[in-house]
C-alpha cells in the first residue's frame, strides 16, 4: 500500500445496517471491478454504506464531492511549480487508480457533464487513465474501484449524467429503510430508546407521504438521527423534531404546521 | 310608491332598473311592488343602484332566480339592510346550484341570507380556509391524500351544524368555530386526527337498521373509542392531543343522556378518571374487556354498545335531537351509517369549493365526457371587488379545439418592418466557464503553469491567465394574448384596417421575432361568452415551432363575444407556471375595456382583472397591455398598473410600439 492511501484506509467498522442484500451485491460488483452507482434520497445510507463497504473490502477510500465549479484537474492532477521548475501532482482520482483504493465520487450529477467524462475510460474493460497534459496513460492498480452516487429526487433535466456514462455503470437503489430496521439503525446512531427511536421513525414516516404535495423529500434517516440525539442530550422531543426536522425540511408555512401536527401526533401537543 | 323611493331615485339607479326590466321584467316588476317596503331600508340612490345591481346579475344568469330574490325580498325587507351579507348569500347560490335550477330556486325562495351576515361566522370561515392547506397536508400524513375541506350549508332553519362531518372525499367543518379553547389549530388538528382513525379503522356506512337513536349514539360512542385506541396504538401523542378535551365530570356534565355519554367517554379515553357512576362503571369495564379480546372485533363491542343503550333505556334517557359531539374534536359520525339511516340524506351536501386542486394548478382538465363536448375546462375565481373576496370557481375558460389542416386563408402581410429585439439581459451562471482572459476573477492555475514553463523555455508566453464565470442569456416565455372579442371587427379609425388585423399582424411580427431570439413564445387568444365560457384559444404553443400550420390558424381566427379579461390573464399565468424561464410575461393585446354579457356592474370586470394581474405577480408573471383604445387610460392604468400597457393611438405604428413594450419589459 501506498503511504499516500495508508491514512485513508478506515480502521474501526462504521456502522452499517444493512436490510436487503445489497451488501452481497455489492461485495459481488466489487469482485468483478464494476464500477457501480448508488442512487437514493439524501439521507438514506448512501455514503455510510461505501464507508462500510470500504472496511470490508480493506480498500483505502478516496472520497470527492462534485460540485460545478470542478473541473477535470482537480480530479486527475495537475502541473504545479516548485524551486526546481514544473512538478506533477496526481489528483484524488489519478492516486487512487495508480496505487489501488476505492474512489468514491459523491452527488456526481453536480460536475459538469465534460469533466465526467474523464472517468469512461477508466469505467470500462480498459481500465486506464489517460493523462494528456503528461503524455502518460495510467494503467489502473487491480484494487481500483469507482463508485459513484447521486440523488435522482431533485436533479433538474439539465443535471443528469450522460448515457455514455450510465452505460459503464451497475446500480443499486437505495430507500429509506423498513420501520422496524429504521428504529434500529436511530437508536443506534443517537442513542435514545428504541420507544423513542419508533416515535420518531413514525413522524419520518408520515412526512414521506407529503412527497409531492410541496416537499421534495420526506424527512430522512440522517435527520432522524440528529433529532435523537438532541433528544440524548436532555432537548425535549418537540423542539429537537423542530430544530432537526421540521425547521430545516421546509419553508412553507402549511407544511410545517401539518409536520408539526406529526410530531404531536407521537410527542403529544406540546407541553 | 313612497315618497322615500321618489327620492332615492336617480340616474345611475334609473339606468340599472331600465336595463333590469330589458332582461327581465317579471323579476323587474316584483322588485317595483316590492319598493315601498324595501326602500325604509335604502339609504340613498347607491344603495338602490347596488340592489338592482345585484338583481341584475342574478337575471342575467337565470332570470327565474332574480323573481325568486326579488320576492324574497320583498317579503322580509329587512334583509336588504345588510347589502354584503345578501349580496354574498346570492354569489353563493349562483355559483353552487349553477347547473341545478330546482336547487337555485329553492336557495332563493328559503336560504338563509342572515348566515351570510354572522361576521363571526364570516371570520371563522376566513380562517378555517387560510388553515386547509395545512390540515390537508396533516391528513395526508395520516394516508389520506384525496380528501378536501369544506364548509356546511347553512341550515335553513338557523340551526348552525356545530360538528365535523366526513362525507365521500371530503370533511365539512361547521362555518363558525365552537369551542372556548384558544388554540384552535390544536382543535383543528385533533378534528383531523380524529378523522382519520375513522377513515382507517372504522366499518364505514354500515346500514343502520331499525337501531333507536339511543342505540345508533351509543355505537358510535363506542365506535369513537376504539378506533382512537388504535390509533394511539402507532401514534401514541394523539392520547394527550385528545384527552385535552375530555372535561367531562360528573359535576359538570351531569346525569343526562348527553352528561353520561361525555363522562363514559372520558372514562374510556383516560384510564385515570375517576367516576363512581354505575354505569360508567360498567360500560368501562365490558370495554376494557373487549379490547383486551382484540381491538378489531366491531362486532363485539357492537354488542357492548347494546347492552349500554339498554341501560340508558331503563334510565328513560334519549339523546336530544339536537345533540352535539361531546368531546368537541369528535365529528358527528354519520360517515358510520349508510344512507337509510340516522341523518336523512342531505341533498345540499354539494360541494361548495370541488375543484380547489384544479385551481391551484390549473392544470388538471375536467372533461366533459357525455356527447361530443370534450373540449378542456378549467375553472378560475373572480375577484368580488365590492365584497373584496374571491368568488371561487367562478369562471370557467374552454379551451378550443382547434381545425387542424383545413383550408388555408394566407395571412397578408402588410408592409411591416422586421424586428429585432434588443438582447436582453444576461444573468450570471457558474456551469459557463471562460478562460485565457487577460483579466478576470480567478486565475487557472493550468495557464499560469503553461506560461511559467514556456517562459523558462524562453519562449514568450501568452499571458492570458484569468478566467471568470459567464453568463447565459435570461431565459424569456412569452404568452401573447390576443383579445378576439366583437369589438375587433370594427375598423380602427383614420384606417382602412380591421383591429383584428392590427393585433394578428403584430402577433405575426412579435412571433418571429421571438424566434429568431430562441425564446418562448405561445400565441394565445380569447373571447368570453358570459362567466361560464371564456373560450381560449391555443393558436401556437410554446413546443410548437411557428409554422404554416400555426401562421393559417392566426389568419383564421376569427372574432366573436365578448372580453373576460381576468379569467383569460389567470388561465394564461397557470400555462406560464409550467415555464421554467427567467422572464415570464403575459402580453396582452386588446382594443378596450373588459366587458362581458352577464356583468352589469361598471369596475366588477376591470378589479377582477386588475387582481389577476396583481396575483399573477407573485407567480412571477408580468402582464403588459398594448390596446388600441384612445380612451383606455383610466382602466389600463387600474389593471395593469402605472408603466405596464400603452396605447397605440394608430394602425400603423401598433407592432412598433408592441414591440418597443416588448423589448422595455424584456430589458428589465
Amino acid at each position: 500500500m501506498h503511504e499516500k492511501l495508508q491514512s485513508l484506509i478506515i480502521e474501526d467498522e462504521p456502522y452499517y445496517r444493512s436490510s436487503g442484500n445489497e451488501v452481497a451485491l455489492f461485495s459481488a460488483a466489487m469482485k468483478r471491478k464494476l464500477p457501480m452507482i448508488l442512487k437514493g434520497p439524501t439521507g438514506c445510507g448512501k455514503t455510510r454504506f461505501v464507508e462500510h463497504m470500504a472496511w470490508r473490502l480493506k480498500l483505502p477510500l478516496v472520497t470527492m464531492a462534485c460540485n460545478e465549479d470542478m473541473t477535470a484537474s482537480d480530479l486527475v492532477g495537475r502541473w504545479l511549480l516548485d524551486a526546481e521548475g514544473t512538478q506533477w501532482h496526481d489528483g484524488p482520482l489519478t492516486t487512487a487508480v495508480r496505487y489501488g483504493g476505492l474512489c468514491y465520487l459523491d452527488e456526481v450529477v453536480e460536475a459538469r457533464q465534460d469533466t465526467t467524462v474523464v472517468i469512461h475510460p477508466l469505467a470500462d474493460d480498459r481500465r486506464i487513465l489517460p493523462l494528456d497534459k503528461r503524455g502518460e496513460v495510467v494503467k489502473a492498480h487491480p484494487d481500483f474501484r469507482l463508485v459513484v452516487s447521486y440523488n435522482p429526487g431533485y436533479q433538474s433535466a439539465a443535471k443528469d449524467m450522460k448515457q455514455s456514462t450510465r452505460q459503464r455503470f451497475g446500480a443499486i437503489d437505495f430507500d429509506f429503510l423498513p420501520q422496524a430496521v429504521e428504529v434500529e439503525v436511530v437508536a443506534h446512531e443517537s442513542g435514545v430508546t428504541p420507544e423513542i427511536a419508533t416515535r420518531l421513525v413514525a413522524v419520518a414516516t408520515q412526512s414521506r407521504a407529503l412527497r409531492g404535495r410541496g416537499l421534495d423529500e420526506g424527512i430522512s434517516t440522517r435527520m432522524l438521527v440528529h433529532s435523537g440525539s438532541l433528544i440524548s442530550e436532555g432537548i425535549g422531543p418537540h423542539d429537537a423534531c423542530a430544530l432537526a426536522m421540521t425547521a430545516p425540511l421546509t419553508d412553507d408555512p402549511d407544511l410545517q404546521a401539518a409536520m408539526s401536527g406529526f410530531v404531536e401526533a407521537q410527542f403529544g401537543p406540546r407541553p | 310608491m313612497n315618497a322615500h323611493f321618489e327620492a332615492i331615485q336617480g340616474p345611475v339607479s334609473a339606468r340599472k332598473l331600465g336595463m333590469l326590466r330589458d332582461i327581465d321584467d317579471c323579476a323587474y316588476d316584483a322588485l317595483i311592488r316590492a319598493m315601498p317596503l324595501i326602500s325604509d331600508y335604502l339609504k340613498n340612490e347607491i344603495d338602490l343602484a347596488d340592489l338592482a345591481g345585484l338583481l341584475l346579475q342574478i337575471a342575467s344568469e337565470k332570470p327565474e332566480a332574480a323573481r325568486a330574490f326579488a320576492h324574497r325580498i320583498g317579503s322580509d325587507p329587512a334583509l336588504v339592510g345588510d347589502y354584503h351579507g345578501l349580496r354574498r348569500w346570492a354569489v353563493h347560490g349562483l355559483q353552487k346550484h349553477r347547473n341545478d335550477t330546482k336547487c337555485m330556486l329553492h336557495h332563493f325562495e328559503w336560504g338563509s341570507p342572515q348566515a351570510y351576515s354572522d361576521e363571526q361566522s364570516l371570520h371563522d370561515t376566513e380562517e378555517l380556509l387560510r388553515e386547509r392547506g395545512a390540515l390537508l397536508h396533516y391528513l395526508a400524513g395520516f394516508g389520506f391524500s384525496e380528501f378536501s375541506i369544506d364548509l356546511h350549508e347553512p341550515d335553513t332553519d338557523g340551526r348552525q351544524t356545530r360538528a365535523v362531518t366526513i362525507d365521500d372525499g371530503v370533511i365539512r367543518y361547521p362555518r363558525r368555530f365552537y369551542g372556548d379553547t384558544t388554540d384552535r389549530a390544536l382543535l383543528r388538528r385533533a378534528n383531523i386526527a380524529h378523522v382519520a382513525a375513522h377513515l382507517r379503522h372504522s366499518p364505514l356506512r354500515r346500514p343502520a337498521g331499525n337501531r333507536r337513536p339511543s342505540l345508533v349514539a351509543m355505537t358510535a360512542l363506542v365506535e369513537d373509542a376504539r378506533v382512537e385506541r388504535l390509533m394511539v396504538q402507532e401514534y401514541p401523542g394523539l392520547k394527550a392531543l385528545w384527552g385535552g378535551y375530555h372535561t367531562a365530570t360528573p359535576e359538570v356534565s351531569g346525569f343526562d343522556f348527553a352528561g353520561l355519554s361525555a363522562r363514559l367517554a372520558r372514562a374510556l379515553h383516560d384510564d385515570t378518571y375517576i367516576d363512581a357512576n354505575p354505569w360508567v362503571g360498567k360500560g368501562r369495564e365490558l370495554f376494557e374487556e373487549a379490547a383486551s379480546k382484540g381491538l378489531d372485533d366491531v362486532n363485539a363491542f357492537d354488542r357492548l354498545a347494546r347492552t349500554l343503550a339498554i341501560d340508558l333505556g331503563k334510565m328513560r334517557l334519549e339523546p336530544s335531537a339536537d345533540r352535539q359531539p361531546e368531546p368537541i374534536y369528535r365529528d358527528d359520525n354519520a360517515i358510520l351509517w349508510g344512507p337509510d339511516t340516522a341523518l336523512p340524506e342531505d341533498r345540499e351536501r354539494h360541494s361548495e369549493i370541488e375543484i380547489v386542486d384544479a385551481l391551484q394548478d390549473g392544470e388538471k382538465a375536467e372533461r366533459d365526457v357525455e356527447g361530443i363536448d370534450v373540449r378542456h375546462r378549467y375553472r378560475y375565481p373572480e375577484w368580488d371587488h365590492r365584497l373584496s373576496e374571491l368568488r371561487e370557481g367562478w369562471a370557467t375558460v374552454v379551451e378550443e379545439e382547434l381545425p387542424r389542416r383545413k383550408t388555408r386563408p394566407s395571412l397578408q402581410r402588410l408592409t411591416q418592418p422586421k424586428i429585432t429585439l434588443s438582447a436582453s439581459a444576461r444573468v450570471p451562471d457558474r456551469a459557463v466557464r471562460l478562460t485565457r482572459l487577460t483579466e478576470g476573477d480567478e486565475i487557472d492555475l493550468n495557464v499560469v503553469v503553461e506560461n511559467v514553463v514556456q517562459q523558462r523555455a524562453r519562449l514568450s508566453p501568452d499571458g492570458r491567465i484569468f478566467c471568470r464565470h459567464g453568463r447565459r442569456r435570461r431565459s424569456t416565455s412569452v404568452v401573447l394574448l390576443m383579445d378576439f372579442s366583437i369589438s375587433t371587427e370594427r375598423f380602427v379609425p383614420g384606417s382602412f384596417t380591421k383591429v383584428i388585423d392590427i393585433e394578428k399582424q403584430a402577433a405575426l411580427v412579435i412571433a418571429e421575432a421571438m424566434e429568431a431570439q430562441h425564446d418562448r413564445i405561445a400565441i394565445h387568444g380569447f373571447s368570453s361568452n358570459g362567466r361560464h365560457e371564456v373560450n381560449y384559444r391555443r393558436i401556437k404553443d410554446f413546443d410548437e415551432p411557428f409554422g404554416e400550420e400555426a401562421r393559417s390558424r392566426l389568419a383564421a381566427s376569427a372574432s366573436r363575444h365578448s372580453t373576460r379579461m381576468g379569467a383569460a390573464i389567470r388561465h394564461a399565468t397557470a400555462l406560464l407556471e409550467a415555464e421554467a424561464a427567467d422572464h415570464k410575461v403575459v402580453l396582452l393585446l386588446t382594443d378596450g375595456e373588459p366587458s362581458d354579457i352577464d356583468v352589469a356592474e361598471d369596475d366588477y370586470l376591470v378589479e377582477d382583472a386588475r387582481e389577476a394581474v396583481v396575483s399573477g405577480l407573485s407567480q412571477r408573471v408580468r402582464t403588459f397591455c398594448v390596446t388600441l383604445d384612445r380612451r383606455a387610460d383610466h382602466y389600463a392604468r387600474r389593471i395593469f398598473g402605472q408603466r405596464n400597457f400603452l396605447i397605440a393611438e394608430r394602425a400603423s405604428t401598433f407592432a412598433n410600439n408592441t414591440n418597443r413594450t416588448l423589448t422595455r419589459l424584456l430589458a428589465l
